[in-house]
């Protein structure tokens, strides 16, 4: 009696010990650093959506192994490396910029890993690779939605584009911008060029004025967005101005104060306007532990990058089989996000919708919403 | 439009010479690249952003504290890490400017943050005044008046003063000053707090201009206002003067003029660098310190 | 005094055949993480070993690896990507034609990245060593600046901010640690030489060599010259061992590393360098457990991402005060050899 008890209670061990196991995801992230903030935001959302379903369907759990890289590309390539040979991951969740998400990949690829971007946008980032998702939308989409809204909607004719040539992210928004606005029928009647760092813009803003446009296309991040404003304002010209999600934080409205009223830019989400289900329960999990709704988009994106890896690992038999997971991320059809409806197709590349918001009384507001 | 131009050059080169200053002026003394001074002003304008967002002050007095901090902080650096290092090989002196330097910046950013604060600008900077027909907001007129007003100062401490005199006479040689019963350590500690009190100055105007602050806002600004300081003639205050005033405007003229050059814009400082060194390494109106070797 | 000389080469050959075959060893039965680490460690011994050519033999305060490395990263890159993969991974302007006929082997590519630099560093040595003083660490810094700006303004070579990417991963342990052995012992034998003599006779005391008829400046442009050229060699080595180099790698703190390895190690010391790079490059994963939140004495402090910066920066102020001699002063480790010889009689 004692030895079939024991016999039993052996077997209920090793069966908890089969069922419950402990799988790895890895996560690349710059969590200090010059790009530290926003490496912490996105990662907030990764770990934000892990607390909410630590599980697979199977009952075994997702260990996240974060791995800080600064930023910088050779401590990149040792996280990546580490987090395969070491840690035995599955799957690769990161990095932040184009730059280092490359670099991610690069590595992963040779290993057979998935890796899914939650927010690098590059155009080139997937392209000859099979191993590399993404949840985000790219530039050249960003850039299209900017050209069509201005063109269509809005009735702007001419532009003017400023580009921050330090960053691939304005450079691959700038070209799709041009491309698509040119197409319509508009004109770019000047294209300046800035680096980022750049805090002097009054040459800039006096080109500008002189060049009298539509209206201004900038796709920055925040610092140098709000530097022009606020120098365009101190010289008078109060044309229009788009951007794009580089400025999609509160920092850009505190910075550019009044000079920012009115500013448009694209944006992946907006939390005043739930895209879906998903989203909604994440704003009212979000609001209970935080004390706060402001989804930032970082943290829809990181949270849907997790989602959509662990939907992938769902739907494989065998959730550690790293090349059915790819595949499964690769076939993801009408998701259920935090961000919105995603589908990835084969490119590794997803198609989803953008939001376009504007500044009003020093708050960004939603205005509409763009389905590719 | 090219006025306007002249005077946003006019502007920023102000700027550059505030910095410029004390670059040449620790140099002159001590022979010293001193890189901590950009992050001296990145502090400066941080004291004048915590004068006003958390102690509440007034602008006015927020500059006080701010130009009152830095000059402690410059002089505490002195004290710390340079002093001790006096007698030492030169390299070692630079290479501990280098971790002040590099340690002020990763601090702010470990406690303070990396990303940008919006600086609290009081409004009467940024109204609008004409000036000889010219559109500008009150702070581009102010820059260059205070500048001019510091370097008149800096000037009458310089040549109208005990203190002035034993810093000439440091720059000539340490050796005989200490023989002439002098102690060059109070002097050159004299000399660090009146530069970073100048960079706190310079720090303040550029929070003021590109209404932010953050812990790298110094980095660039340093190394350009030290390339101003040899173009100029390092070891002299007038030439910091001319050296800022001259990138300052090629910076603003070029962007307006050849916008393609653009991207190029950080790297004249050191263009004029190299140029300077090539052909007069004493700078414009430099004074030869060390012979040229051939 | 034969069997002295005798010994020593007898050590030192003994300290190249054991690297050797801790190399071969480590290829085989180290996991692929480690090796990662080990090729990074490579790479750096001869960043480090040849920076501290110039700033702790000559005596020269410079700022450039940061410079030289990229220059020979992106030679090596554009020598040893496929025109198929350039074809495709130019996003922001189309190549010039002259870059998708650049082809070479490794060898050749190393050698052209070294030489390139090289050829730069002569070239930056007229102004900055025409006038004595501190006017080569601003001027090494500001060319670092150029370098990137240049990478970035100029995509239909370098593909500007994105960088370049797919390019073959030739480097591994072989060849960043042979190439290591070899900057070591080219290395040691400069200083060891004539060459090195007047080297750390300008250190010392410039006008004392000049009085003894030494040329200080070939001394200075050579020790330059040759730092440059194993910067380019090792930049060609990482970009490929990352297969993916851009503008943003090559900023200046990879300089600051770099300084904070040869002074650790020991300002002047070629060996010392060595051991600096193994402390910086092993600490610096090691020290990961300082951005993260910590257990004080009971005390729970929040994590405080980018503390080992902080932490770097105090670390050298503290040995340029307290002990500048750092772990090796100015010997070499051969030289503890012979102390201890000598102690022994």
């Amino acid at each position: 009696m004692k030895k079939l008890a024991l016999l039993a209670t052996s077997a209920a061990v090793l069966a908890t010990f089969s069922y419950a196991k402990e799988i790895n995801v890895g996560v690349v992230m710059a969590m200090s650093g010059p790009l530290a903030a926003y490496g912490q935001t996105t990662n907030e959302g990764i770990e934000f959506a892990n607390s909410l379903q630590p599980k697979l369907k199977n009952g075994d759990t997702i260990k996240l192994i974060l791995v800080d890289n600064k930023g910088d590309k050779v401590e990149t390539a040792n996280a990546t490396t580490r987090l395969i040979s070491s840690d035995k991951v599955v799957g690769i969740l990161g990095a932040l910029t184009s730059t280092n998400t490359s670099q991610v990949m690069a590595i992963a690829e040779k290993k057979s890993i998935p890796v899914i971007a939650p927010v690098a946008t590059n155009d080139k980032l997937t392209e000859n690779k099979n191993f590399a998702s993404r949840v985000c939308f790219t530039d050249s989409f960003q850039g299209e939605v900017v050209a069509n809204y201005a063109f269509k909607d809005l009735n702007l004719k001419t532009a003017v584009v400023v580009v921050d040539q330090a960053q691939v992210y304005s450079l691959g928004l700038a070209k799709a911008f041009k491309e698509s606005f040119t197409k319509n029928g508009g004109k770019i009647v000047k294209e300046i060029k800035v680096s980022s760092g750049d805090k002097d813009f009054k040459a800039v803003v006096s080109q500008i004025k002189a060049a009298n446009p539509d209206f201004l296309f900038l796709p920055m991040y925040h610092p140098e967005v709000s530097m022009i404003a606020r120098q365009a304002k101190q010289i008078g010209l109060s044309k229009p101005m788009f951007s794009t999600d580089g400025v999609a934080n509160q920092t850009f409205i505190d910075l550019g104060g009044d000079a920012v009223e009115g500013h448009m830019f694209t944006d992946f989400f907006d939390y005043g306007a739930p895209p879906t289900e998903k989203s909604k329960e994440f704003i009212a999990a979000y609001a209970k532990k935080t004390g706060k709704q402001e989804v930032n988009s970082f943290v829809a994106l990181g949270a849907d990058a997790y989602n959509v890896m662990v939907d992938a690992m769902n739907r494989c038999e065998n959730p550690e089989d790293s090349i059915c997971i790819n595949n499964a991320i690769k076939s993801t059809v009408n998701f259920e996000g935090v961000s919105g409806v995603i589908n990835l197709d084969k490119t590794g590349n997803s198609t989803r919708s953008a939001v376009i918001k504007v500044v009003t009384n020093g708050k960004a507001v939603y205005k509409s919403t763009v389905n590719p | 439009m090219f006025m306007q131009q002249m005077v946003n050059g006019f502007s920023l080169g102000s700027m550059y010479a505030l910095i410029a200053i004390g670059y040449t002026m620790v140099y002159g003394v001590l022979r010293l690249i001193n890189f901590a001074h950009g992050d001296i002003m990145m502090v400066g304008g941080f004291l004048g952003f915590f004068g006003m967002e958390v102690l509440g002050l007034p602008f006015v007095a927020a500059v006080l504290l701010a130009i009152v901090g830095a000059a402690l902080l410059g002089m505490a650096s002195d004290r710390v890490a340079y002093r001790p290092l006096r007698e030492a090989p030169k390299i070692s002196l630079l290479i501990t400017a280098i971790g002040v330097s590099f340690f002020l910046e990763n601090a702010f950013n470990v406690f303070f943050g990396g990303v940008p604060r919006a600086f609290p600008v009081p409004a009467y900077l940024e109204v609008m005044v004409e000036f000889f027909g010219l559109m500008m907001p009150m702070s581009a007129v102010i820059v260059p008046i205070m500048t001019a007003f510091l370097l008149s100062v800096i000037l009458w401490i310089l040549f109208k003063t005990k203190y002035g005199m034993a810093i000439r006479a440091l720059a000539f040689d340490v050796g005989t000053v200490n023989l002439m019963g002098i102690d060059a350590n109070r002097v050159i500690t004299l000399v660090f707090g009146m530069g970073s009190a100048l960079a706190a100055v310079g720090g303040i105007f550029w929070a003021v201009n590109y209404p932010s602050v953050e812990p790298m806002m110094g980095v660039l600004v340093g190394l350009k206002a030290f390339a101003a300081a040899v173009v100029g003639g390092i070891g002299s205050v007038g030439g910091a003067v001319l050296g800022g005033l001259i990138i300052g405007f090629t910076e603003v003229v070029v962007i307006a003029f050849f916008p393609e050059l653009g991207g190029y814009k950080d790297a004249f400082a050191f263009i004029f660098l190299i140029l300077i060194l090539l052909f007069k390494p004493t700078g414009i109106l430099g004074i030869d310190f060390e012979k040229s070797r051939f | 005094m034969q069997a002295m000389i005798n010994k020593h080469f007898l050590i030192k050959v003994g300290m190249i055949l054991g690297t050797v075959w801790f190399i071969w060893f480590a290829n085989g039965h180290f996991d692929e993480y480690t090796v990662r680490i080990l090729n990074n460690i490579a790479i750096f011994v001869i960043l480090a070993v040849s920076y501290n050519l110039i700033n702790g033999v000559t005596g020269q305060f410079s700022l450039e690896p940061n410079g030289f490395v990229a220059i020979g990263a992106y030679v090596t890159a554009l020598l040893l990507i496929s025109p198929d993969a350039k074809s495709y991974q130019y996003a922001i302007a189309d190549p010039y034609p002259f870059v998708m006929t650049l082809q070479s082997n490794f060898v050749v590519a190393l050698l052209l990245s070294g030489l390139l630099a090289m050829l730069l560093a002569l070239v930056l040595s007229f102004p900055v060593f025409r006038v004595r003083g501190d006017y080569l660490a601003i001027v090494t810094l500001g060319f670092g600046f150029i370098i990137k700006i240049l990478a970035i303004n100029h995509p239909e070579v370098t593909n500007g901010s994105l960088g370049l990417n797919d390019i073959p991963e030739f480097s591994n342990l072989y060849w960043t640690g042979g190439l290591a052995i070899v900057a070591v012992v080219v290395i040691l034998n400069i200083v060891n030489s004539k060459f090195g003599r007047a080297m750390k006779a300008v250190r010392d005391d410039e006008d004392a060599a000049i009085a003894m008829g030494v040329n200080t400046f070939k001394a200075k442009t050579l020790a330059f010259c040759t730092s440059a050229f194993f910067e380019g060699v090792g930049g060609g080595l990482l970009a490929a061992l990352l297969t993916s180099i851009s503008p943003d790698l090559f900023d200046f703190f990879f300089t600051f590393q770099l300084l904070i390895i040869i002074v650790l190690g020991g300002l002047g010391s070629t060996t010392g360098a060595i051991i600096g790079t193994v402390l910086v490059m092993g600490g610096s994963e090691w020290m990961r457990f300082l951005d993260e939140p910590m257990n004080l004495f009971g005390y729970e402090t929040t994590a405080m991402p980018g503390m080992r910066m902080v932490v770097f920066s105090l670390v050298l102020i503290f040995i340029m005060l307290f002990a500048r001699e750092g772990v090796m002063g100015k010997r070499e480790l051969t030289d503890l050899f012979k102390s201890r010889k000598k102690g022994g009689k």
